[in-house]
C-alpha cells in the first residue's frame, strides 16, 4: 500500500506541475492579448479550470496550502468569467504571482519543508481584494430566444451569452445532424470555419431527428457577421442558420439554408432582420472585452513570440509525461548493450582471422551489422525522448522578467526565438537558475531608467532579446540587452583594488580579458554594486553551473550600445563519443569534442617558455600537460629492478628527456634507472573554445560510445573529472573534463609566468 | 477527477462496470448503444454542457430512468437548482471525498433501484 | 544450557538469568577495522559486498579509495580506516564494502576488513562515549557497547576479541 501512495503522489507532483506550468502559459498570452486590446475569454476559462482542477487534486492529497490558494483564486477567475470582476493590470499581477507561488508550495510538498504560509495568507488577501467590486450584469432578454434552450445554459454560458450581447452582436442558430461516429472531427471542421465569425455560446442536442448513429445539434452563436456571411462560410456542411431575432423586429426570422441539407424547403438565402443597432444599455457590465492596460507608466511587458512557436507550445500534442529516472535505466540498459555490441564485433573478428566455417562468418558479421545499427537507432532514440523544448525554461524567464521589470519600474520588451529548439531534460532544469540570474542582471543593471534612454535617443522601452538555437553538437543560448553594456574602466578598477590584476598588467588587458572579469568570483559585492554598473552578482555562481552542464559562457559588450551573453551547451550529456587513452595503467576517456589529434611525443622539440611546456604544432605553440604529473599517478611498471627485461610485455615508460634543463627532466614521471628503453608518449591535441592543450598519455586505446555518469556529490570537490564511465566488467574509466584542465594548466603557468615577469624580469 | 471517480466506483461494495466518456459528445455516443444504471456528469464542459445532457438523458425513452448525478462547483447555486429541475437525483459539490461520493452513488440507488453499468463524463 | 542462538545470523546478546525487558533494542552490525571492532546501525546498512574493482580517482579526499560500480551506478567508496586514522593495512580475503546512505543523499561503500556479527543491543548495555572515554571525544562515536558473552555462532570463526565494540555514528561519520 505505501507504494501505491507514493505512486500516487508521484503522479500528484507531476500532473500539478504540468498544469502550473499550463497555467502560466495560457497567462502570459492573456497578458499579451489584454495589451493588445483583444479579449480571450476561453483563456480565462482555460485558467478558470486548470484552477479548478488543482484545487480538486490538492483536496484529494491532503496540500492544504495548495488547496485554499486554489480555492481563493477559482472564486476570482469564476468572477473574471462571468463578468463580474474586470481584467486589470492588478488582477494579472495577482495571477502572476499565484503561479509562483504554486511552484514553492509544490517544492515544499515534494521536500517537507514549511510552506511559505505568509505569502499565501498575503496572496489570498490580495485576491480578495482583487475580487471585491464589480458592475452588475446588464439583463438580457430581448432576443427571441427559446426558453428551454435558456433553461440548459450554464452559468457560464449565460454571462457569454450576455456580454455578446451587450456589445450588439447578432444571434445565430445553426442546426446540423452529425454522425454520431464522426462528430469529433465533423465538430473540429465547423469549429474551425465558424470560429473566425464569432463566438459559438453553446451546443444543445435537439433530441429529435436522431436515431441511433446520428445526433441534431443546434449551435448558439453571436457573431457580428451577417446571416449571409456565415450562410457563406458554412456552405456544403449541411448547416441550417438561422437569425435568433430582437425584439422590435417586425419580420419573422426565414431560416437560410445552405445547400445539399437534410430536405427542407428550399427558401432563398435572405438578409434576415434590419439592421441592429448596438445595445443601448446605459450600464455596460464590465467586460473583459473591453479592459484595457492601464498607461504605461506601470511597466509593460511584452512576450512576442514566433506565432508558430507559440502555437505549437500551446498545443499539447500527444505527450506522455516519463518520469527521469526511467529514462536512466533506459540508458544504462543501452549502454550494457553498447559493451556487448563491442565484444561481440571483436568475437566476430577473431572468428573471421581464424579461417573458419566461412559462411557462418559472414552470416554472423552481417548480423552483428544489423545489430548495431539498430542499436544506435535506439540509443538515438532515447536520447530523443530525453529532450525537451527550452521553451519550458523561457516560459518561466518571461514571468520572472515581467516581475523584475515591475519592480525596478522600467520598461523591458522580451523577444524571444527559439523556444522550441531542443536540449536533454536535465540540462533544462540546471538552467534556469543562471538564465534568471543573467536576466536580473540584464534588467538591473544593463537597461537604463526611462530618463536616462530617453536623454540618449533610445527608445524607452529596452529590449531583451533570449535567442536559441542548434549549432552541430551544440546549442546556443544568447541573452541581448540594448542597454548601456558593462562599464569596463569601473570594472577594471575594483579588479585592480582586489588585486586580481596589478595596475601595471591593468591597460595591457585585452577587451575580452577584461569582461571575462566580470565572471571572477567576490568582484562584486551588494555594497558595490553602485560603483560596478557593470554585471557581477554571482556571474561567477554561473559560470560555474554553466561548466557544470558542459558548456562554456562567453561576453561581449559596447558601451551605450549594449551587452550579449553567450551560453553554449552539448545538447546531450549522456552519450558521447570518447577516445580512450592509458596512463600509469589506468584507462581515461577524453570526450571526442575536444580533441583534435593526436601525435606522438618527440620528446625532443619540447621547450619550456615561461613556466610552461610546450611544443610547436603546425606553426602554433601548444601547451602541455602531463596526465601522470597532473593526477599524481604512480608509475606504471614494476619499480627499479631491470625494466629492461621485463618490458616486452608492458608498453607505459615515460619519456625521460626534455630540452633544457634538469629540473624540467623529472617532470615528466619517474625516469627509469636502467636508461632502458623509453617508449613512445602521446600527446592528445585537445581544444576549448579558441584554447588549445596537448595532454601527454601513455597509449592511445581506441575510439567509443561511452554513457558518462556523474560522480556522487561526494567527489563534487575534484575539479578535472567530468564523470566516469563503465566499459564491461565494472571497470570504470573517469571522463576527463577538459576545460577545467585549460584552465588549470593554463591559469597556474600563467601565475607562474607573472610570478618570473615580476621577480627576475 | 475521472480516473478517481472510477477507482472509486470500482474499488465499491459491489460489482460494477464502468463506461468512461471522454466528452459530452463521447457520451451522446454511448448513450444510445446500451443501458445505464447511473450517469456521472460535470456541469461545465466544452462544448455540451451537463445540462444539456442532463435534458438529452431524460428526454429519450430509453433512459427515463437511468439515475442522474451530478457533479459541479457549489458555486453556482443557480446551476445547482437548474440540474435539479432538470431531472438531477443528486447534486455532488466538488470537492468531495471518496465517502461522499459512494455515499452519493448510494442514494441514486435508492432512488431509481439498482442499476449496471455506468458511463461517466468529465 | 539455554539456547541462545537465534535463526540465521541473527545473535543475541545475552546475559545471564531470564532475558528480561531491557527496553528498546537496536541491531547494529560490528565489523573489524585493523584491530578494533567498530558497528554500525543495521537499519543504515543497504547491502554487502565483495569489493568489486576499484577504480582510484585523482584528487580525491584522503578518505576516499575511489569509485566502483554496483548495478551500473556509480558509488564513492570510503576507507574507513583512513577515516578513522588508523594504521592502514593491505587488502584481505575477508574485506567487504557496505552500502550505506545516511542522508538519503547519495549512496556510499564502507569499506572493511572483515564483517563480524549483528549485535541486539538495549539502550542500557550502551555507554555513552563521552562517560566511557572521558572528555573530547569524536561526534560520529555514538558510544561504547562491552557484550559480556560472544555468542555460540558468530559469522567470523571468532578469533576477534569482540569485548569492546564502538559504535559509530554514520551520518556525522560521512557528513564531510
Amino acid at each position: 500500500m505505501a507504494e501505491a501512495g507514493d505512486r500516487a503522489r508521484e503522479e500528484f507532483f507531476s500532473e500539478t506541475q504540468e498544469i502550473v506550468e499550463g497555467f502560466g502559459r495560457d497567462l502570459l498570452a492573456l497578458d499579451e492579448a489584454q495589451r493588445a486590446g483583444r479579449a480571450e475569454p476561453e483563456l480565462v476559462n482555460d485558467i478558470f479550470r486548470a484552477v479548478h482542477t488543482l484545487k480538486g487534486l490538492a483536496g484529494l492529497f491532503g496540500a492544504a496550502r495548495i488547496s485554499t490558494l486554489s480555492h481563493e483564486l477559482e472564486e476570482l477567475l469564476d468572477d473574471l468569467r462571468l463578468g463580474k470582476v474586470e481584467l486589470s493590470a492588478e488582477v494579472l499581477d495577482v495571477l502572476f504571482k499565484s503561479v509562483e507561488l504554486y511552484s514553492k508550495l509544490l517544492q515544499s510538498e515534494k521536500e517537507g519543508t514549511e510552506a511559505p504560509g505568509g505569502e499565501v495568507d498575503e496572496l489570498v488577501r490580495s485576491v480578495r481584494r482583487a475580487t471585491g467590486g464589480g458592475g452588475a450584469p446588464s439583463p438580457f432578454g430581448q432576443y427571441d430566444l427559446d426558453p428551454g434552450l435558456l433553461a440548459v445554459l450554464t452559468e457560464y454560458e449565460e454571462h457569454r451569452l450576455r456580454s455578446n450581447i451587450a456589445q450588439g452582436l447578432s444571434l445565430f442558430r445553426l442546426r446540423v445532424v452529425f454522425a454520431l461516429a464522426t462528430i469529433d472531427q465533423a465538430l473540429d471542421d465547423l469549429k474551425s470555419l465558424a470560429k473566425p465569425l464569432g463566438e459559438i455560446i453553446t451546443y444543445l442536442p435537439t433530441g429529435s431527428g436522431a436515431d441511433a448513429d446520428s445526433i441534431e445539434l443546434d449551435i448558439l452563436i453571436a457573431s457580428r457577421a451577417g446571416a449571409e456571411d456565415l450562410v457563406r462560410a458554412l456552405a456544403g456542411k449541411g448547416v441550417s442558420v438561422e437569425e435568433i431575432p430582437r425584439h422590435g423586429a417586425r419580420s419573422t426570422p426565414k431560416p437560410s439554408v445552405a445547400p445539399q441539407s437534410k430536405p427542407r424547403p428550399q427558401l432563398p438565402p435572405s438578409i434576415l432582420a434590419p439592421p441592429m443597432e448596438p445595445a443601448p444599455d446605459s450600464e455596460s457590465a464590465p467586460d473583459i472585452d473591453i479592459a484595457r492596460a492601464p498607461d504605461s507608466d506601470n511597466a509593460a511587458l511584452g512576450g512576442v513570440r514566433n506565432p508558430a512557436a507559440a502555437q505549437s507550445l500551446r498545443s499539447v500534442a500527444q505527450t506522455v509525461r516519463v518520469d527521469i529516472h526511467k529514462l536512466n535505466r533506459l540508458m544504462n540498459i543501452v549502454g550494457e548493450l553498447a559493451i556487448v555490441r563491442t565484444q561481440l564485433a571483436r568475437l566476430v573478428e577473431r572468428l573471421r582471422a581464424s579461417q573458419s566455417d566461412r559462411s557462418v562468418t559472414t552470416d554472423l558479421h552481417r548480423l552483428q551489422r544489423t545489430f548495431d545499427r539498430h542499436l544506435a537507432a535506439m540509443q538515438q532514440g532515447i536520447l530523443e525522448v530525453r529532450m525537451v523544448p527550452l521553451g519550458q525554461v523561457f516560459d518561466k524567464l518571461a514571468r520572472v522578467v515581467r516581475q523584475i521589470s515591475r519592480e525596478a519600474d522600467k520598461s523591458v520588451n522580451l523577444v524571444i526565438t527559439g523556444a522550441e529548439t531542443e536540449v536533454d531534460k536535465l540540462i533544462v532544469e540546471e538552467l534556469s537558475d543562471p538564465l534568471m540570474h543573467m536576466m536580473r542582471n540584464a534588467i538591473d543593471h544593463g537597461i537604463e531608467g526611462k530618463a536616462e534612454r530617453e536623454a540618449v535617443g533610445k527608445p524607452t522601452v529596452g529590449t531583451i532579446a533570449l535567442n536559441a538555437f542548434q549549432k552541430g553538437s551544440h546549442v546556443v543560448i544568447e541573452i541581448e540587452d540594448d542597454g548601456r553594456g558593462v562599464d569596463t574602466d569601473t570594472l577594471l578598477q575594483a579588479a585592480v583594488r582586489r588585486g586580481v590584476v596589478t595596475p601595471e598588467e591593468a591597460p595591457q588587458l585585452s577587451m575580452r580579458e577584461v569582461l571575462n572579469l566580470v565572471f571572477l568570483p567576490g568582484l562584486t559585492t551588494k555594497a558595490n554594486v553602485s560603483e560596478l554598473s557593470g554585471r557581477g552578482v554571482g556571474m561567477d555562481v554561473v559560470k560555474t553551473n554553466i561548466a557544470k552542464l558542459g558548456g562554456v559562457i562567453d561576453l561581449t559588450s559596447e558601451t551605450g550600445i549594449g551587452t550579449k551573453f553567450t551560453v553554449t551547451l552539448p545538447i546531450t550529456l549522456a552519450i558521447i563519443s570518447a577516445l580512450m587513452v592509458r596512463c600509469s595503467d589506468r584507462l581515461f576517456a577524453i570526450p571526442l569534442a575536444n580533441v583534435q589529434e593526436a601525435v606522438v611525443l618527440d620528446s625532443g622539440s619540447v621547450r619550456e617558455i615561461d613556466g610552461r611546456e610546450m611544443i610547436t604544432l603546425r606553426g602554433g605553440t601548444l601547451p602541455l600537460c602531463a596526465l601522470a604529473r597532473l593526477f599524481d599517478l604512480p608509475p606504471p611498471a614494476e619499480e627499479g629492478g631491470d625494466i629492461a627485461a621485463e618490458s616486452s610485455a608492458r608498453a607505459q615508460l615515460p619519456a625521460s628527456s626534455i630540452g633544457s634543463g634538469s629540473s624540467a627532466k623529472s617532470r615528466w614521471g619517474n625516469v627509469a634507472r636502467t636508461g632502458a628503453r623509453t617508449l613512445r608518449q602521446f600527446i592528445v591535441v585537445t581544444s576549448v573554445g579558441s584554447r588549445r592543450l596537448g595532454i601527454v598519455v601513455e597509449s592511445l586505446v581506441g575510439e567509443q560510445d561511452v554513457v558518462i555518469k556523474a560522480l556522487g556529490p561526494s567527489l563534487k570537490g575534484v575539479r578535472g573529472f567530468a564523470g566516469a564511465t563503465e566499459l564491461g566488467d565494472q571497470r570504470i574509466a573517469l571522463v576527463l573534463d577538459v576545460q577545467a584542465l585549460v584552465e588549470e594548466t593554463l591559469a597556474s603557468s600563467e601565475r607562474r609566468g607573472f610570478e618570473l615577469k615580476g621577480g627576475h624580469g | 477527477m475521472r480516473t478517481f471517480v472510477r477507482t472509486v466506483l470500482e474499488q465499491g461494495p459491489e460489482e460494477v462496470e464502468v463506461q468512461e466518456a471522454a466528452s459530452g459528445f463521447d457520451a451522446l455516443r454511448l448513450l444510445p448503444r446500451a443501458s445505464y444504471g447511473l450517469v456521472i456528469t460535470d456541469i461545465n464542459m466544452p462544448d455540451i454542457n451537463g445540462l444539456e445532457l442532463l435534458r438529452f438523458v431524460r428526454q429519450g425513452p430509453q433512459h427515463r430512468d437511468t439515475a442522474v448525478l451530478v457533479i459541479s462547483t457549489m458555486s453556482s447555486e443557480r446551476d445547482r437548482e437548474r440540474a435539479l429541475a432538470l431531472g438531477a437525483d443528486v447534486f455532488l459539490p466538488k470537492p468531495f471525498s471518496p465517502e461522499a461520493l459512494r455515499d452519493a452513488v448510494a442514494k441514486c440507488r435508492e432512488i431509481r433501484g439498482a442499476g449496471g453499468a455506468r458511463p461517466e463524463v468529465t | 544450557m539455554a539456547d541462545f542462538v537465534r535463526a540465521r545470523s541473527r545473535v543475541g546478546l545475552t546475559r545471564r538469568g531470564a532475558p528480561t525487558d531491557r527496553g528498546p533494542r537496536t541491531e547494529y552490525l560490528a565489523f573489524r577495522l585493523g584491530e578494533d571492532v567498530y558497528a554500525g546501525p543495521v537499519s543504515l546498512i543497504r547491502e554487502i559486498l565483495k569489493p568489486p574493482p576499484l577504480t582510484p580517482v585523482p584528487r580525491a579526499p584522503f578518505a576516499v579509495m575511489g569509485i566502483v560500480s554496483v548495478r551500473g551506478q556509480l558509488v564513492t567508496v570510503i576507507d574507513l580506516r583512513r577515516r578513522l586514522r588508523l594504521p592502514e593495512a593491505g587488502p584481505t580475503r575477508r574485506a567487504r564494502v557496505l552500502l550505506v546512505n545516511p542522508t538519503g543523499a547519495e549512496t556510499l561503500g564502507l569499506y572493511v576488513d572483515e564483517v563480524l556479527q549483528v549485535y541486539r543491543l538495549a539502550d542500557s548495555e550502551i555507554e555513552h562515549a563521552a562517560a566511557a572515554l572521558g572528555g573530547e571525544v569524536a561526534p560520529y562515536i555514538a558510544g561504547i557497547a562491552r557484550p559480556i558473552i560472544a555468542a555460540a555462532s558468530s559469522q567470523s570463526a571468532g578469533q576477534v576479541d569482540a569485548s569492546l565494540v564502538i559504535l559509530l555514528e554514520l551520518r556525522s561519520l560521512l557528513a564531510s
